[in-house]
C-alpha cells in the first residue's frame, strides 16, 4: 500500500501549495529589503515599540530607507507612534502602498486601520475555542499583509514583535533565517530573567541575535540633567549577548512618541546619544553599511 | 492530508465541497479507478484550523470536466485568513469587519474596485473608508485610479 510520501500532490485541495505560494509572494515583496531587523523582548512593557520607532528614526536620520512592520496585531502601537493612525493602505498597480511618517518611514500597522479602542477580532466557526487556532490565524494575517504590501527598496525593515519568548522564536521562523534580532529589556532582574528565555529560544534558530538594548536604564531629569536609577538591579542576571546600549527614560521623548512625532531623529539628550550609539553598533555589527539615500 | 483507495492503491481525488453546515464542511473524494466515493466531514475545530492557514479548500482548477464547477467558489479566489474561507464555507458574516459603505459613500469605478481587491480582505473595509474620506475631502465625486494614485502620493510616496 502506498504511503503518504508515495503520493504526489494532496488529492486536489492544494492546501500546502497555497501556503507555499504565499511564502513565495512574501519573498518577492521583501526582495528589495537589505536588512530585516526584528525588535523583540519576550517581556511586555519594556518599550519594544518605542525603541523600534526610535531606532527607525535614527536610521532614517542617517539617510537610510526604512520601514516598520507592526507585528503586534493585538496591541499595535506603530501607527500612533509614527503619526499615521487613520492613514489607509492605498492599493496601487502592484500592491499596497504603506503610509509614511513625516520623516519618510513606511509604516504598516493594524493600528492605522482599526481605531482605538477597537480590538482586533477574528471570526470563527469554532466558537469559544480561539486558543486552539488564534496563533495560526495571526501569523496567517501577518503573512497576508506582508504578501500584499509594496515595500520597494528599503535598507531596513524593522519588525516590532509582540511579547512572549516562544513567540519570538516563532517570528524568527516566520520571518526567515536572514532576519537579525535585537532584544529589549529594562534593568530589573525580573525583566532580564524573562529576556534570557528569549535569548535561549532564539538560540534554537539560525537567526542572528545582535544583542540587547537596556531601555529605561535610568530617569533623565531635565531639571538637573542627571540620570537617576529607575529599577533595582542586582546585575546578577546575565543575558549572555552583547549590550548594544542603555537608553534612559526621557519624558520629552516619551511625550513626542505619544503624539506620534518622533521626528526625523531623536531629540537631543542622553537618550538621543544612546540611540545614536546603538544604531552605529547595529550598523557595524551588520558589517555591510547600507548606502545612504535621501530622496524619499 | 491525502486519502488512498486501499483496494486500488490509488490516491483519491477531491471532487466536491458540499455546502457548509454549522461550521462543518463536507469534502467528497472519489477514486479515479473504481469511482468509489466517500465524504470527509470536518468538525468546527478542524474547519477553523484549516481556515486559519489562510487557504481555501476546494477542487483545483485542473479538476476533471465532470467535477469542474463544483466547489469552485472556494478554489482560485483570493485567500484571506480572516473571513473569506470560513465565510465562503459557512455563509456567516465575518466579524470584525466589513463596515458597509456609508449611505452616500463615494462610488468607485470598476478599475478602482479591482485595485481594492489587492487589499487583504480583513482590512479592506477600513482601506475603503479611508480612501473615500480622502476623496470626499478633496471634493471628488468618485474614486477612480487617478484618485488612488493621488492618495498613494498623499499618504505614502
Amino acid at each position: 500500500m502506498k504511503s503518504y510520501h508515495d503520493i504526489a500532490g494532496d488529492g486536489g485541495s492544494d492546501v500546502a501549495g497555497q501556503v507555499a505560494a504565499q511564502r513565495a509572494r512574501i519573498e518577492r515583496r521583501l526582495s528589495g529589503v537589505r536588512h530585516l531587523l526584528a525588535v523583540g523582548s519576550g517581556k511586555g512593557g519594556v518599550g519594544k515599540s518605542t525603541i523600534t520607532v526610535q531606532l527607525a528614526s535614527a536610521l532614517r536620520a542617517r539617510g537610510l530607507r526604512v520601514g516598520v512592520l507592526d507585528a503586534d496585531l493585538n496591541g499595535p502601537a506603530q501607527a500612533r507612534l509614527g503619526g499615521v493612525a487613520g492613514a489607509p493602505l492605498v492599493p496601487g498597480p502592484d500592491g499596497l502602498t504603506p503610509p509614511r511618517t513625516r520623516s519618510g518611514i513606511a509604516v504598516v500597522s493594524l493600528g492605522a486601520l482599526f481605531p482605538e479602542p477597537v480590538a482586533v477580532d477574528f471570526d470563527s466557526v469554532a466558537h469559544g475555542e480561539s486558543h486552539t487556532w488564534r496563533a495560526t490565524r495571526e501569523f496567517s494575517a501577518l503573512a497576508e499583509l506582508l504578501a500584499a504590501v509594496e515595500w520597494g527598496e528599503l535598507d531596513f525593515l524593522l519588525v516590532d514583535l509582540p511579547p512572549g519568548a516562544e513567540r519570538t522564536q516563532q517570528y524568527a521562523e516566520f520571518l526567515g533565517r536572514s532576519t537579525a534580532f535585537v532584544l529589549v529589556t529594562v534593568p530589573s532582574d525580573l525583566a532580564r530573567g524573562v529576556v534570557t528565555r528569549s535569548v535561549s529560544a532564539l538560540g534554537k534558530t539560525p537567526n542572528r541575535l545582535l544583542g540587547y538594548v537596556e531601555n529605561m536604564s535610568g530617569y533623565h531629569c531635565r531639571d538637573c540633567g542627571e540620570v537617576k536609577p529607575l529599577f533595582p538591579s542586582s546585575g546578577a542576571v546575565d543575558l549572555g549577548v552583547p549590550r548594544l546600549g542603555s537608553v534612559p527614560f526621557d519624558p520629552d521623548l516619551a511625550e513626542r512618541c505619544d503624539r506620534g512625532a518622533p521626528g526625523a531623529g531623536p531629540p537631543a539628550g542622553p537618550s538621543a546619544t544612546a540611540l545614536g550609539a546603538i544604531v552605529e553598533r547595529i550598523l557595524e555589527t551588520l558589517v555591510e553599511r547600507p548606502t545612504p539615500e535621501t530622496t524619499r | 492530508m491525502k486519502f488512498l483507495c486501499v483496494p486500488c492503491n490509488t490516491p483519491m481525488k477531491l471532487i466536491e465541497t458540499r455546502p457548509p453546515d454549522r461550521g462543518s464542511i463536507s469534502l467528497v473524494y472519489s477514486c479515479p479507478e473504481c469511482a468509489y466515493e466517500f465524504a470527509m466531514l470536518t468538525n468546527p475545530y478542524e474547519t477553523q484550523i484549516v481556515g486559519s492557514l489562510g487557504v481555501k479548500v476546494g477542487p483545483q482548477q485542473g479538476a476533471s470536466p465532470e467535477t469542474q464547477g463544483q466547489g469552485q467558489a472556494q478554489a482560485g479566489e483570493s485567500k484571506c485568513p480572516f473571513g473569506s474561507m470560513v465565510q465562503a464555507m459557512t455563509g456567516e458574516q465575518s466579524a470584525p469587519a466589513p463596515t458597509p459603505a456609508a449611505p452616500g459613500a463615494v462610488p468607485w469605478t470598476a478599475a478602482a474596485e479591482q485595485r481594492l481587491e489587492t487589499v487583504p480582505e480583513f482590512v479592506r473595509p477600513m482601506a475603503r473608508t479611508g480612501i473615500e474620506r480622502f476623496a470626499a475631502e478633496k471634493g471628488y465625486e468618485r474614486v477612480d485610479e487617478r484618485v488612488l494614485d493621488e492618495a498613494r502620493e498623499f499618504f505614502g510616496m
